[in-house]
């Protein structure tokens, strides 16, 4: 199994996209986390404030997004180029290799959520010494941050391996993820207050320290004080999302014929 | 020992039979052409094989299992297969270290095989930059990575201009005289003649024939032409000897369903002078033609 999840991290690592979507990553977050700092004060607490500071290293939900994309883009690419052929008759079990996907593109989103987590990081305290503050955040929540925005990513990148496997067709794909993420979700969230916490992205970014529905885009953007699920229940939620696509996906679509 | 064996093996897709209950066997060391126009079912057959496409039944093994379950497959079998691209912003040389690692071959045969298919040059260039016949290439690299004692090659000669096609043939007398099973696919019996000890030829999903290139030789028509003052006489006595006989000239026959030993003790037996016999030399493409039937219904299977 080991040298299957070497072989997949060659893969993204041999991949332009891989690099790519981690500059998106980066870029959108120092994007996301400077128009959140610029408006302290007014839509969020003074960055002076631990509330404030914590608002604005939580931003990294972008990079959550995008390691679920390339999850799909890792799986789905495999069928778009023909190249699974070539995969499958290195490795013919194919679950095995399913599993070695969802490993290393979990690793490697974890690079991006970890990227975007001190990106945002950066930027948060870059606004605290411009305005001539103290840091009233300890490191102990700004780590956790960070290193919440790595698990996040990762396992939302294990998601987009299954989804990838599932539907095959890329486009659709990452048109998917996007969609689910960044409108379903919104809708959801805001409409119906009590599944909010359960919503695989929407836990995933609490994950990373933000609060419910800070990481929504449009008008369901609401930071709620609804309580988030615990760190651990809201991994083991995006966790079983990702499982139960995979499994999904490995009884169905993996066992299709290679045509 | 038979190294590939298939066994009543057959494949539907949907209401489509692609491939009807073939069965056949390659012995251990021996390179066999697959032949059969676009549509014979060969790819779907090979696919069957390779374990890519579960057969809707039958069965086929290489050395007595199913490909799925070889421990280390591509030190089994290295195998070329139509509409199987490297990923095409990737390199050669970095799509052929995933294959080296995947296949648990040592990373030196990367340059070994890129020198082996002379890809070295091009080794740095992305894939998606290349031609048809060095993809073609590059695919005989990666199914040599592993240095497989069996090779199978679906249509490894498209996309090959005449130099390439020339390449190929040297470089499959050189893996059959290293011991190899090579198993290659082709619709143009030309392409392999040269190449291969025997053939097995598929047409519409079914097997037409499994034989020797000398055995397909035979199965051609011959026609005798024969100058004689008497056809006429002559032409008679063959057909009552169950030949096929044609005057095609005041002097001349065409004679078919019989051998020129027959025709010369039928002459002799009667006096019938002969001046002159013709043996037109059998054509493997005819009798190819012929087994594979009408062209129009070469859609039919994949």
């Amino acid at each position: 199994m080991t040298r299957l999840v070497r072989v997949e991290l060659l893969k993204l690592r041999t991949m332009r996209v891989s690099y790519g979507l981690l500059a998106a990553a980066v870029a959108l977050t120092a994007l996301f986390a400077s128009l959140e700092a610029s408006g302290a004060g007014r839509t969020i607490p003074p960055v002076s404030t631990a509330a404030g500071l914590g608002d604005v290293t939580t931003t990294g939900g972008v990079a959550m997004i995008l390691a679920a994309v390339l999850g799909v883009i890792v799986t789905s690419g495999e069928f778009r180029h023909t190249s699974a052929t070539l995969t499958y008759l290195a490795t013919p079990d194919r679950r095995r290799v399913l599993e070695a996907k969802a490993a290393a593109t979990a690793l490697v989103g974890a690079c991006y959520g970890l990227a975007a987590g001190i990106v945002a990081t950066v930027v948060g305290l870059a606004f605290v010494a411009g305005d001539g503050d103290h840091v009233t955040l300890g490191a102990a929540p700004l780590v956790g941050h960070v290193a919440g925005a790595g698990a996040g990513a990762a396992l939302l990148g294990a998601v987009g391996v299954g989804i990838g496997s599932l539907i095959r067709a890329q486009l659709a794909g990452v048109i998917g993820v996007f969609v689910w993420c960044m409108v379903i979700e919104s809708i959801l969230g805001s409409s119906i207050n009590a599944i909010r916490p359960y919503l695989p992205y929407t836990a995933a970014t609490t994950l990373g320290g933000a609060k419910l529905g800070a990481a929504a885009f449009g008008p369901g953007y609401s930071a709620s004080s609804q309580a988030a699920l615990p760190f651990l229940g809201a991994a083991a939620l995006v966790a079983a999302v990702a499982i139960a696509i995979s499994l999904l996906a490995e009884r169905t679509t993996v066992r299709h014929d290679i045509t | 020992m038979a190294t590939l064996e298939l066994d009543q093996l057959t494949k539907h897709f949907g209401p489509v039979v692609a491939v009807d209950q073939v069965s056949f066997s390659v012995e251990q060391g021996s390179i066999v052409g697959f032949l059969g126009p676009n549509g014979a079912g060969k790819t779907t057959t090979l696919r069957m094989l390779l374990g890519l496409v579960t057969p809707t039944s039958g069965t086929a093994t290489i050395n007595g299992r199913p490909y799925r379950e070889l421990p280390q497959p591509r030190h089994v079998v290295g195998a070329v297969l139509e509409a199987s691209n490297p990923y095409p912003g990737r390199s050669a040389r970095d799509h052929l270290r995933i294959e080296a690692l995947a296949g648990n071959a040592p990373r030196s045969r990367v340059d070994e095989v890129l020198d082996l298919v002379d890809l070295t040059e091009a080794a740095g260039r992305r894939v998606g930059q290349y031609s048809l016949g060095m993809r073609q290439r590059l695919g005989l690299a990666t199914a040599l990575l592993c240095d497989p004692e069996i090779l199978i090659l679906d249509e490894p000669a498209n996309g090959l201009d005449p130099e390439g096609v020339h390449w190929l043939r040297r470089l499959l007398r050189q893996l059959a005289a290293e011991g190899r099973t090579v198993l290659v696919s082709s619709h143009i019996l030309a392409e392999v003649a040269q190449t291969v000890d025997s053939v097995v030829i598929m047409d519409h999903g079914r097997l037409v024939t499994q034989s020797t290139l000398d055995q397909l030789t035979e199965r051609a028509t011959q026609v005798i032409r024969v100058r004689t003052p008497r056809p006429e006489h002559l032409a008679a006595m063959l057909v009552e000897n169950g030949a096929t006989a044609h005057i095609v000239g005041p002097d001349r026959l065409e004679v078919t369903g019989a051998s020129g030993e027959l025709i010369g003790t039928l002459a002799a037996e009667a006096a019938i002078p002969i001046f002159e016999t013709t043996t037109e030399a059998a054509d493997l493409e005819d009798v190819f033609l012929q087994l594979t039937g009408n062209p129009a219904h070469q859609e039919v299977a994949r």
